[in-house]
């Protein structure tokens, strides 16, 4: 029973279809909006506060005084550190979620940072003790993260595809930090007094220690990481409609699946590299994304997830860094407060949640 | 076209379904049924090559499947499935977009021809007014639309689709299947669909394909798959129920309770709403002189009626019309349900009369005058109601009349 098509028609509905992605396009505006004053606000506050001229100066390279070694060499790699490990975390939030199909999937929650966490410490706890790479380099680190986050990925897409209830997913992935923090509160027991004070700083995760050393080689990859995931939006779309659907209308699944369960593993991997666990961005960021844009469209969600991803982990840093002055609090301690509510929330409406 | 040679279908080395030799041509419908856990799924997925065959071979359009990447194998290959759709915010028109995905680019930006695909797949579901609603404020009717447009805009040249129309209303059942159908006829698609109900497929389906027990019991036209006994040849149907070849349908006989049993004079078709209810009731009851063919006459045996029956286009003969009585004496009380008198059947209403005369309660159904009878029912919706009455007066007064 075909209804005729008046040309009329065609041309509202159409109308119609572009004003939802106009909408999405402006709600991606705004979402614009507080990034630069959070950047400006991340170099300017904190222990010491720095006036707004004196740190564009420090910017654009000019100092020698002591507010432009602050600006330039803790503010803002802190503040870079905030902005884009805040959106890659956003945004491999969104990627786990699209591919578990479930709302409450999360770098954090899942294990992926506690694995990232368990091989960096392995990694220098290995390298200190064997000799066998140096345990400090940024490589050996980043490499070591990597692992650790690609293999609790792995382990959880394999799982996911034995128990289908979600819950289980989450608490596999609860126990899962539990175990890599067991395991990485045993080697501290190991460690020297040195070493044990980086081992802690990455369990609890802050953006207060980033140095350039650290964080110059993982930056470029993670601007590059953000600017790829767009080619991750139409394989994302295509499994919203469940695997063999994707399959059906030519996904090379087992191709898709390894980029995505990548792309997923190395933003969180860097992170945690450079600041630790850092929980409930993931979680939140393409959350908030669905609930703004009211679409699930890739297209949309994923930048929204890295501009909201960024807004939230640079406030929460700006919180972490204020809130207590001096005394800086851990970032998952912030995030937390408004992510775990969320996740009960979340387990409440149970099936009703959409991804 | 899609062809398969000698397929099987299973998985983890386990072989479901073996043997399957079939070959659809673009506009047919074959529909695929079978007792639950017959493996259909696993076959459908097979043949969408969502799933490896464990051997044979799938062609589509002439070229082996195996030997197609999954993109190529999409441009001609469409799919709607059982898989449970997680609530989701795309649109209905993003979803059917979706379907371009093996004709667009890395980054899914829909040309001038993706567009038109997607409007033409929608507009030949119907459902060109939902474009702008989202998935999940759909009703299942709707959604199901939803992927059948989406494996359109693929442009497929088969389609197989599991189970489309399993938990929908009956309304949408035969709708969404009439547009299926339509849709492969005008596109020349070969359509492969898995449908739960035997009945539903006997009517729309141009061939079946009935799987049991790991193997293809029959792969032939609806019409011979009736002949053969259908779903009691499937099945095997108990006593309960019975298959009719020519009502392509099966019937239910209630079971029997302790009560009279009862004479229905029919004929073109007046008796069919009263045997039903009769056997409803649960009455036994038997009926006459009705001619082979009629379909009074295939109502009346399948609900186990005891049917005195004439050649079709003969006139009744004394010798039936005797019969009858015989038997309307052994009954409680007669209905008359007025059918069309002619020629043929005239002795019909005589043989009510004569019913009448012989002191059988008669029950006249319908505008007929008969002469003798006193009890007149214009409307079947009193019928039961009369029949108890008439039945109750009987067994009152005559106990020994209720001999069955």
């Amino acid at each position: 029973m075909v209804r005729p098509l008046r040309r009329g028609t065609l041309v509202e509905l159409a109308a119609a279809a572009e004003l939802k992605s106009s909408r999405s396009g402006r709600v991606l505006l705004l979402l614009c909006l507080p990034i630069v004053p959070l950047f400006i606000a991340s170099i300017v506050l904190g222990g010491y506060a720095i006036h707004p001229l004196d740190a564009l100066i420090a910017l654009a390279g000019g100092g020698g005084t002591e507010e432009s070694l602050i600006v330039q060499s803790i503010r803002l790699p802190r503040a870079l550190a905030a902005m884009l490990g805040g959106a890659s975390l956003g945004v491999a939030g969104a990627i786990l979620q699209a591919l578990f199909r479930n709302p409450l999937a999360d770098p954090y929650i899942l294990g992926v940072s506690a694995g990232s966490s368990l091989f960096l410490a392995l990694s220098i706890f290995a390298g200190a003790t064997l000799g066998l790479w140096t345990p400090t380099s940024p490589y050996s680190l980043y490499m070591a993260a990597f692992i650790g986050a690609l293999t609790v990925v792995i382990v959880m897409v394999a799982l996911s595809g034995v128990v289908r209830a979600t819950t289980t997913i989450l608490i596999a992935g609860i126990m899962f930090s539990y175990l890599a923090y067991a395991v990485t509160n045993i080697l501290q027991v190991f460690a020297d007094i040195e070493r044990l004070r980086a081992f802690t700083y990455w369990v609890m995760g802050s953006f207060s220690g980033v140095r350039w050393s650290i964080l110059s080689p993982g930056l470029p990859i993670l601007l590059i990481f953000l600017a790829a995931t767009i080619f991750l939006c139409k394989p994302l779309n295509a499994l919203l409609l469940g695997e063999d659907y994707a399959r059906s209308m030519g996904m090379n699944l087992n191709r898709a699946r390894m980029f995505i369960v990548a792309a997923a593993a190395l933003p969180v991997s860097i992170v945690t590299t450079i600041a630790g666990s850092v929980g409930f961005i993931g979680l939140s960021a393409p959350y908030l994304a669905r609930q703004l844009t009211r679409t699930s469209n890739h297209f949309t969600i994923i930048p929204a997830s890295a501009l909201l991803g960024s807004t939230l982990a640079t406030t929460a840093d700006l919180l972490s860094r204020l809130a207590l002055k001096p005394l800086e609090i851990p970032i998952t301690a912030v995030t937390a407060l408004f992510g775990a509510p969320l996740v009960i929330y979340l387990l409440l409406r149970g099936r009703g949640v959409q991804v | 076209m899609i062809e398969a040679v000698n397929l099987s279908a299973g998985y983890g080395g386990r072989s479901v379904v073996a043997g399957v030799n079939l070959s659809v041509r673009g506009g047919e419908l074959v529909a695929v049924i079978g007792p639950n856990a017959a493996g259909k799924t696993t076959l459908l997925k097979t043949l969408a090559h969502l799933m490896k065959p464990m051997g044979g071979v799938v062609y589509v359009d002439g070229t082996a499947a195996s030997r197609m990447s999954v993109r190529e194998i999409a441009r001609l290959v469409g799919a709607v499935l059982t898989e449970q759709l997680r609530p989701t915010q795309l649109t209905v028109f993003e979803v059917v977009s979706l379907g371009r995905y093996p004709y667009t680019n890395s980054l899914h930006t829909l040309t001038d021809r993706d567009r038109r695909e997607v409007w033409r797949a929608l507009a030949e579901t119907g459902i060109t007014h939902l474009a702008d609603r989202r998935l999940g404020e759909l009703s299942d009717g709707q959604r199901q639309k939803v992927m059948i447009a989406r494996a359109l805009a693929q442009e497929p040249k088969a389609l197989i689709l599991d189970e489309p129309v399993t938990y929908l209303d009956p309304k949408a059942r035969v709708e969404i299947l009439l547009t299926i159908k339509r849709i492969a006829r005008e596109r020349g698609i070969a359509v492969i669909a898995s449908l739960h109900e035997v009945e539903l497929a006997l009517r729309m389906a141009d061939r079946l394909l009935v799987v049991s027990g790991g193997r293809v019991l029959v792969y032939d036209s609806p019409e011979e798959f009736a002949a053969l006994g259908g779903p009691a040849y499937l099945y095997g149907l108990d006593g309960g129920s019975t298959f009719s070849p020519e009502l392509m349908s099966v019937e239910f006989r209630p079971g029997l309770e302790n009560k009279p049993r009862l004479f229905v004079v029919a004929g073109g078709g007046t008796g069919s709403l009263v045997y039903r209810m009769l056997a409803r009731l649960g009455y036994q009851f038997s009926t006459g002189v009705l001619h082979r063919g009629d379909i009074d006459y295939c109502v009346a045996s399948l609900l186990g009626g005891v049917v005195i029956a004439e050649q079709a286009f003969q006139p009744i003969s004394p010798e039936n019309v005797h019969r009858a009585l015989e038997e309307a004496r052994d009954c409680a009380a007669a209905i008359y349900t007025s059918p069309p008198i002619g020629p043929l059947n005239s002795e019909n209403q005589i043989l009510a009369e004569t019913i009448a005369l012989q002191g059988i309660p008669l029950i006249v159904l319908g505008p007929a005058e008969v002469r003798g009878s006193a009890i007149r029912v214009e409307r079947l919706a009193e019928l039961s109601k009369t029949i108890d009455t008439v039945v109750e007066n009987v067994r009152a007064v005559e106990p020994a009349t209720v001999r069955r």
